[in-house]
């Protein structure tokens, strides 16, 4: 039994070496990530992030106001969405709620990139190419399956009753969905936010077409560039994505106490 | 499918309500269109209807620096058939996502086992878990790559060790595909490591003393109480680490763009890009894309209907 | 709980409120304010050419056509032929791109030609024209692939002068390699798969092209195939480099900014290389000195294979397509500009009446020496695979190629697979 906290220790400290790597290299002058990648940054500089922060293109600020509205739009008008169709979906018994949850699953498997070309030619329709909008909209379309999966999940350890109770009192669906249910699925909306959060924060394909150059980057568009731009300065890169990571990272932490319960729903009780 | 994550016992515990009941939750029309509708049309618009023109692309030989453009019924995919490249990227696909999705279930099963303590420790190990699964897969590829080259940090710390040659792990046409595929299990290890804790936690201790009072194992103990109780943390992970695979893209475009040599890493996302976007053939990558699609479909719904059995009949 | 999650939203909402507003500027905007038209133009970002580097050069051109201003787009990485692809095919062509490969885009009419007039200061007008027409601005030349070689290792190994012939570059290989020097150092890993073709372009230019100069045009008339002896031949070669062990396969996974580490680190002796390795070389010097070879002919006879183009190019769909076009003469043509490609990239224009900096290091002044003795003696040859225009591969048959001689060098393919497999594709991209 003794030997648990020493084993668990050591896979940790294994499976921490890459991070760690970048870690340490971004306290490190240029030269001395080549000649001692591994040591520890003693004197450690700052120059390399603050760099990032200088950059006479505010590359990295103006991402990261993209970066933050874009998430923070995509997620609200997703957690919203899913959570209502999950729960229409979890409580339907219409045949068409059980096919339009399987093509939704199917959904959850498709590359965006296999897509792309033809997700431009739709936005065209509506004139939101290279807009902010546009971008949420997609972002919505293509996340929607996996918030429904979540959703629909928890929904079926939320008590029927209890949403008739509510109901015989008079108040309307929409009321009681907001003011019954939706609270009650906290769980699952944190874990909804978390990972749609994570994953519209790091894609970079979808706002690269859609926003184009024009509207500026988001953060992760703007790491591509830094690794085009740094190649091989690891220092300068790995700050860049260093900082690109801080506020997702955050996120998370601040979040995860929620967000398992909410992932493994009413299947796992955590 | 639609009940991935149903959990049986309290579906079972609660009585079917009544058909009366049942008629005033179902669907009204103002109900549909006020809950249902928003989420459906926008994944119709940025999903279905980009699927069904690429189904129409796939029909045609676009290539929009090479028109006119014409139809050609099925010629993109009777030459599909006789295409080794596509057989290789569907093979490395599948390749990729086996072993992402045994080797991560497994690893973070036993991970979650050691770090199923309440103490900081094991909490402050679970967060290191979990970094990867929140760091975007490019910043992965790029540590990665910076590790594995020839010259990287694995294979100077090898040869302080002592070892003379120490493998090409992305130069080597043989090890390339599995570095892609070490790669991307360490980025989706702490997920599983997480959703396993998590089920691990709802296994209720009474469960297992009764078990050891009965004189069972360790080792029957996890396998008689343990593992049936994680059924449908199993199931979450597999769904994740099939889309995490059958996504594969960045990590090949950043770590070895296909090589070493013609389609060694190619996955199929990865062709499909190529095709439509380097030879300007968005025909003939429609119609891989369709087939792929396929595939997927047909290989998730197997791979879920095996998973819901499972944890219906426990 | 609740509440902090409902104020932490309400803040993020607040954030993006901001982020809206500071971002998405009106399309409408971009178009004539203050009597100015405002063209985007596309570039690119590599260690030498950094943001610094585009904005002062967008400055001096934007100078002298005071009618334009230039909002400056960057593309995500070096492949910027693949992002305009892309950005194309969401209708978004940037109006003015800098060294886009025009293949393709030119045919489907979606870039501004250059007139006779226009192209009247560039020594070679014609460079790389598609259907006779010019897209690209033929700005600068470049030798591809020079040898650029360690004289340290040389000397080391008891070589005293660069090869003439092929028979003696694999004599000195030998000895290197008896030595315990790897001779070549190539490249190609990661993203950036084309960094392998060198020797190759150095094979087929001395073994192909010489005889046949336009045989990559007669390949698209289905005259010559990739099969045929001489190709083969010029792939045998290298073929039999990595045989020898001569090629290094841990090259395969190393990026391009890797590979020129490695020969700087002193792992291999010989680095086949286009010209702008040169001024890199001269700016961050290696340990030793650099010298510079052209790859050499079987008989001893000169080629020079180069490439001359990749300058500014317009879209058809320009807001203005005049003033585009002068802009990007402008900016091609502009001294200052050349001088930084030059000290920058390494890029030998090709305008009239240029002439370099006087102060450019040796590497450099080897470099051009090599081109101005190929001009001298008529030697010029296409480089296999960078060619634009009429002789150029079909699109995405270059990435195959660089794919195929991965093969070449760890073996999976033999000479007459590798000619094999470029015919198949060859016919897969153009059908």
């Amino acid at each position: 039994m003794n030997a648990r906290p020493i084993v668990a220790t050591f896979v940790g400290v294994v499976f921490f070496l890459p991070l760690y790597l970048v870690l340490v290299n971004i306290f490190k002058p240029s030269a001395a990530v080549v000649a001692d990648p591994a040591g520890l940054p003693f004197p450690p500089t700052f120059d390399n992030l603050a760099a990032v922060l200088n950059r006479p293109d505010h590359l990295f600020t103006f991402g990261l106001i993209n970066s933050i509205a874009v998430t923070a739009l995509s997620v609200t008008v997703l957690t919203i969405f899913s959570a209502m169709l999950g729960h229409y979906l979890a409580r339907s018994r219409h045949w068409g709620a059980k096919v339009a949850m399987g093509t939704l699953l199917c959904g959850l498997m498709i590359p965006v990139p296999v897509i792309m070309a033809p997700i431009t030619t739709v936005l065209k329709w509506f004139d939101l190419m290279t807009t902010l909008q546009g971008l949420v909209l997609v972002n919505v379309g293509y996340y929607v399956p996996f918030g429904v999966l979540l959703f629909t999940g928890f929904v079926k350890s939320v008590p029927l009753e209890l949403e008739e109770a509510a109901a015989l009192d008079g108040a309307n669906r929409f009321r009681v969905f907001w003011q019954v249910v939706f609270p009650l699925l906290r769980p699952a909306s944190a874990s909804v936010t978390i990972f749609l959060g994570v994953w519209i924060w790091n894609d970079f394909l979808t706002p690269l077409i859609v926003l184009g150059p024009d509207s500026g980057t988001t953060v992760t568009v703007g790491v591509y560039r830094a690794i085009g731009q740094y190649q091989s300065d690891f220092g300068s890169v790995f700050a860049f994505m260093f900082l690109a990571t801080l506020p997702i990272l955050i996120f998370y932490l601040a979040l995860q106490k929620n967000f398992v319960k909410g992932l493994t729903g009413g299947a796992v009780k955590g | 499918m639609t009940q991935t994550m149903r959990p049986p016992a309290r579906v079972k515990a609660r009585p079917a309500p009544p058909r009366r009941r049942s008629g005033r939750f179902l669907p009204g029309l103002g109900r549909f269109a006020l809950f249902a509708l928003p989420g459906l049309v926008a994944y119709a618009l940025f999903v279905l209807v980009p699927i069904g023109m690429t189904a129409y692309n796939s029909l045609t030989n676009l290539n929009p620096f090479n028109p006119p453009t014409r139809f050609v019924g099925l010629r993109n995919y009777v030459s599909l058939l006789g295409d080794t490249e596509f057989r290789q990227a569907l093979v490395n696909t599948i390749i990729v996502t086996a072993i992402i999705t045994v080797l991560a279930n497994v690893g973070g099963l036993l991970i979650a086992m050691l770090l199923d303590r309440p103490t900081r420790l094991y909490v402050l190990l679970r967060g290191v878990f979990f970094t990867p699964v929140v760091l975007s897969s490019v910043v992965i590829s790029v540590i990665w790559q910076a590790i594995l080259t020839d010259d990287g940090l694995l294979n100077s710390a090898l040869r302080g060790l002592g070892v003379d040659e120490p493998p090409g792990w992305l130069s080597d046409p043989g090890l390339a595909l599995y570095s892609i595929a070490w790669i991307m299990t360490w980025q989706m290890l702490g997920f599983c490591v997480v959703v396993y804790l998590a089920g691990l936690q709802g296994v209720p201790r009474e469960l297992n003393e009764a078990a050891s009072i009965d004189g069972a194992g360790a080792l029957q103990r996890f396998r008689n109480v343990t593992w049936p109780m994680l059924a449908p943390a199993l199931t979450i992970n597999v769904v994740m680490l099939l889309i995490t695979g059958f996504k594969a893209y960045d990590q090949v475009r950043v770590i070895t763009n296909g090589g070493p040599g013609n389609g060694t890493t190619v996955t199929m996302a990865f062709q499909v890009v190529q095709t439509a976007f380097v030879s300007n053939r968005i025909g003939y990558s429609s119609a891989l894309a369709a087939v792929m699609l396929a595939i997927v479909a047909f290989i998730s719904v197997v791979v879920l209907r095996f998973l819901q059995k499972r944890e219906v009949s426990q | 709980m609740r509440r902090t999650l409902i104020f932490g939203l309400a803040a993020v909402l607040a954030a993006a409120g901001c982020g809206v507003g500071e971002t998405t500027q009106p399309e409408s905007g971009a178009a004539a304010s203050g009597g100015k038209v405002e063209l985007s133009f596309l570039v690119f970002e590599t260690p030498n050419l950094d943001a610094a580097f585009w904005d002062a050069a967008i400055a001096r051109a934007s100078a002298k056509v005071p009618e334009v201003t230039i909002k400056k787009l960057v593309t995500p990485n070096i492949d910027r032929t693949a992002y305009a692809k892309q950005l194309d095919a969401a209708g978004n062509l940037p109006d003015i791109l800098q060294s886009v490969n025009p293949a393709g885009f030119a045919q489907a009419g979606k870039l501004a030609p250059f007139t006779d007039e226009e192209l009247k200061n560039f020594i070679a007008p014609k460079a790389g024209a598609i259907g006779g027409k010019v897209y690209q601005l033929p700005y600068n030349t470049q030798v591809i692939p020079v040898v650029y070689y360690n004289k340290d290792l040389f000397a080391k190994a008891g070589i005293t002068a660069p090869p003439t012939t092929y028979q003696e570059l694999l004599d000195i290989s030998k000895k290197l390699k008896d030595g315990g020097t790897t001779p070549f150092v190539v490249g190609g890993g990661g993203a950036d798969t084309w960094a392998d073709m060198y020797p190759l372009t150095g094979t087929v230019a001395t073994d192909v092209y010489k005889k046949t100069p336009d045989w990559l045009l007669q390949r698209a008339q289905g005259k010559v195939k990739f099969t045929d002896p001489d190709f083969v031949a010029a792939a045998k070669k290298i073929e039999d480099l990595a045989k020898n062990e001569y090629i290094d396969p841990a090259g395969l996974s190393r990026s391009y900014a890797d590979t020129e580490q490695a020969f700087r680190d002193g792992k291999g002796a010989m680095y086949p290389m286009g010209s702008w390795f040169a001024t890199s070389a001269d700016a961050n010097k290696p340990s030793f000195e650099v010298g510079a070879f052209p790859w050499p002919t079987d008989d001893g006879s000169p080629v020079t294979p180069t490439f001359t183009g990749g300058g500014t190019l317009v879209s058809a769909t320009a807001k203005n397509v005049e003033l585009a076009k002068k802009w990007a003469l402008a900016f091609d043509e502009d001294k200052e500009n050349n001088d930084a490609f030059v000290r920058k990239d390494g890029s030998i224009p090709a305008i009239k009446g240029y002439t370099p900096p006087a102060d450019m290091g040796p590497v450099y002044n080897a470099t051009v020496e090599i081109y101005t003795k190929g001009m001298a003696d008529g030697s010029i040859f296409d480089a296999f695979s960078q060619e634009a225009g009429d002789g150029a591969l079909p699109p995405g048959l270059a990435d195959k190629a660089a794919l195929g001689v991965q093969d070449l060098i760890t073996g999976k393919k033999n000479a007459q697979q590798f000619a094999e497999f470029l015919d198949d594709e060859y016919a897969k991209a153009t059908q």
